[in-house]
């Protein structure tokens, strides 16, 4: 199983998110860890909106890995939106996004976050991927691909860091 | 970024118009449908009528989707509510309140999360009235701008024959005053911006921006032209709100004299200023101005609502030989024509003020913004986060930082590890020291730094930030 698997529960996976703009977006990320994770909404909010205020976590073609450090957080967690209709990010390419992982870590960030998010990045450059993430008929399915991505490729992965 | 910006008055404008270059999405809401109709005219951008603190016209402004909310109407009650509102019903991450009544800024928990949850408040009145001060200050500055809670300053000087450096090259500063640290940021030669180097020849007439740690500006100064007379004697003409307030904070230091024209007003003055001698009348009244022997004047300050009037009394003043006349002008076109002729110094209130009001909109981690040269140019304080491979900036030598034309690092502000203990209301609290380095071609930029950037067009402000926002590594 690659990393990203670890820290993604299926009920992580929220598809076809109707959501205006990027507030909202992480209005509803911080309900799902609050619900799911029992880490209070207000401060994943805050995280979120602080990290992104010094720099867009906007990759480009879509894509953006918000992330943030949450204080008493024990084990790093991920959340996977896909959105109905794309919002501005302020990405690189200027495009609006539509799929979105969140990933929250605890506060003393360290190298094994780092690898988190350079597989993430790695994941998300795969066309293909990006794809059929947006064509999957539902969260279990996303969930799969999420769990069985490198699992035919196991040089993605060390290509990747 | 989505914006809302309640009240379209003289702030709310000058605002809008320096957002909306941004790409921004800004939505402006007032009671009158005519200040709305003016600025869409001149702007793009949505305008919502109605009463800016009422939930429903909050949510027709977009409040579900806003970023940030900038309540600048004329009324700090009406500010107050609608943060709380945005707070409450809306989640607004960020909120940004006027106020002008001191009262409120006196009681910092009524603006905390549990009550009225306004994250930065600003008082254009107050920054008029500190900038306006500082020139009083240092009379022969054209502008005197401070960062990092004032440690740093930023001064612009119009260099005259006499002073040490003019007619030598920069590289002179150092064997004229070894043992200060300045930075020329900038020259500007007529309107043409000369970017220094070490053998640039400073001449008379350049208008020069130099950078120095703030006790050290005075010599710095010096080097550019002759020091005059410290300021004694001061007119003020216009005892409104800025007036009052100026008067108020100088009148222990200098003789200071206000002309104000309706006598309701000069009552309040007369009980409110306890040095200040009010006079009731008209300051473009040639006979007034003579029989209150304005040739003695050092300094003469036209304060008054109407520019017209402040243009036409610091003109008059001059004529009749005061020795320094400053006057609010808030037309560019109107700055452009007087300011170095009849009158030594035009202040845009607007322009002054909105710096503080932007750096809390601007990406990334910026501390201070000052508009320059009446918005053609910009000063920064930005606050460098990460490390080599998250950011651009840090753990570079300024040689090696890309940097667009025309923008030069001028100084950093560093934390050096030490603490100070002070006492804030009875409570010891212990701050971290910090000290100035002044920018050289080997210095190295720490995580955390404030760096003071200057940017000598407002085109270049964009780049600069996008320099210093952290990579997408930075957690």
């Amino acid at each position: 199983m690659n990393l990203i698997a670890q820290l993604l529960p299926s009920s992580n996976v929220v598809v076809d998110l109707e959501a205006s703009s990027k507030k909202r977006v992480f209005e509803q990320a911080g309900l799902l860890f609050e619900n799911n994770q029992g880490i209070a909404r207000s401060t994943v909010f805050d995280s979120l909106f602080a990290r992104e205020r010094l720099g867009s976590t906007g990759l480009g073609q879509g894509i953006a890995i918000p992330h943030g450090r949450i204080k008493g957080l024990k084990d790093a967690v991920g959340g996977f939106f896909r959105l109905e209709s794309p919002v501005q990010f302020d990405a690189p390419d200027g495009k609006p996004v539509s799929l979105m992982f969140v990933l929250l870590v605890p506060e003393q960030a360290n190298e094994h976050h780092l690898q988190l998010l350079s597989e993430l990045a790695q994941m998300f450059s795969d066309r293909e991927f990006r794809e059929s993430l947006l064509k999957a008929a539902d969260a279990d399915e996303i969930h799969s691909m999420f769990a069985n991505w490198g699992s035919d490729a196991p040089d993605q992965l060390s290509a990747a860091l | 970024m989505k914006i809302i910006i309640l009240g379209a008055g003289q702030v709310g404008s000058s605002v809008a118009e320096n957002l909306v270059s941004e790409a921004n999405d800004i939505t402006v809401v007032d009671t009158d449908p005519h200040l709305l109709q003016l600025m869409q005219n001149r702007l793009d951008l949505r305008a919502v009528v109605g009463n800016a603190a009422s939930p429903s016209i909050m949510r027709q402004a977009g409040a579900d989707d806003a970023d940030l909310l900038i309540a600048v109407t004329q009324s700090d009650q009406t500010n107050l509510c609608a943060c709380r509102i945005a707070r409450s019903l809306f989640n607004l991450p960020t909120r940004i309140a006027r106020l002008r009544s001191a009262d409120y800024v006196e009681y910092p928990e009524l603006l905390d999360d549990n009550n009225f949850a306004v994250d930065f408040s600003i008082c254009p009145e107050q920054i008029v009235t500190e900038y306006i001060r500082k020139l009083i200050e240092f009379p022969t500055a054209l502008q005197v701008l401070e960062f990092a809670d004032g440690m740093l300053s930023l001064i612009a000087v119009r260099a005259v024959a006499g002073g040490p450096l003019v007619g030598h090259p920069l590289a002179d500063l150092r064997r004229h005053i070894p043992n200060v640290d300045a930075r020329i940021a900038a020259i500007y030669r007529g309107e043409k911006p000369i970017i220094p180097s070490g053998e640039t020849v400073i001449q008379s007439g350049d208008e020069v921006f130099c950078l120095a740690a703030t006790r050290h500006i005075r010599q710095v100064m010096r080097e550019l032209r002759k020091l005059e007379n410290p300021i004694r004697r001061i007119m003020i003409a216009g005892g409104g709100n800025i007036g009052y307030r100026l008067a108020r904070s100088i009148e222990e230091r200098y003789e200071v004299k206000v002309l104000e024209r309706d006598n309701r007003r000069t009552d309040f003055l007369a009980l409110n200023l306890t040095k200040t001698l009010v006079l009731q009348g008209d300051a473009t009244d040639e006979e007034l101005l003579e029989s209150e022997n304005i040739e003695d004047m050092d300094m003469f300050l036209s304060l008054t609502n109407d520019e017209e009037d402040n243009i036409m009394a610091a003109s008059l003043a001059k004529r009749m030989g005061a020795r320094r006349t400053l006057a609010l002008i808030n037309r560019k076109s109107y700055v452009d024509l007087v300011q170095g002729g009849p009158i030594d110094i035009a202040i845009s209130p607007a322009q002054a003020s909105i710096g503080t009001l932007l750096a809390h909109v601007r990406r990334g981690d910026v501390a201070a913004v000052h508009s320059l040269r009446r918005g053609a140019a910009e000063a920064l304080e930005l606050v460098a986060h990460g490390d080599r491979a998250t950011s651009k900036i840090v753990g570079r030598k300024i040689e090696e930082i890309e940097l667009p034309r025309g923008v030069t690092i001028g100084a950093v502000v560093r934390e050096t590890g030490q603490h100070r203990l002070i006492h804030r209301e009875n409570t010891p609290v212990m701050i971290p020291e910090r000290e100035v380095i002044i920018a050289h071609h080997d210095t190295v930029i720490e995580s955390e730094d404030h760096v003071i950037v200057f940017c000598v067009s407002k085109k270049q402000v964009a780049k600069v930030e996008k320099l210093f926002q952290v990579g997408f590594g930075f957690f």
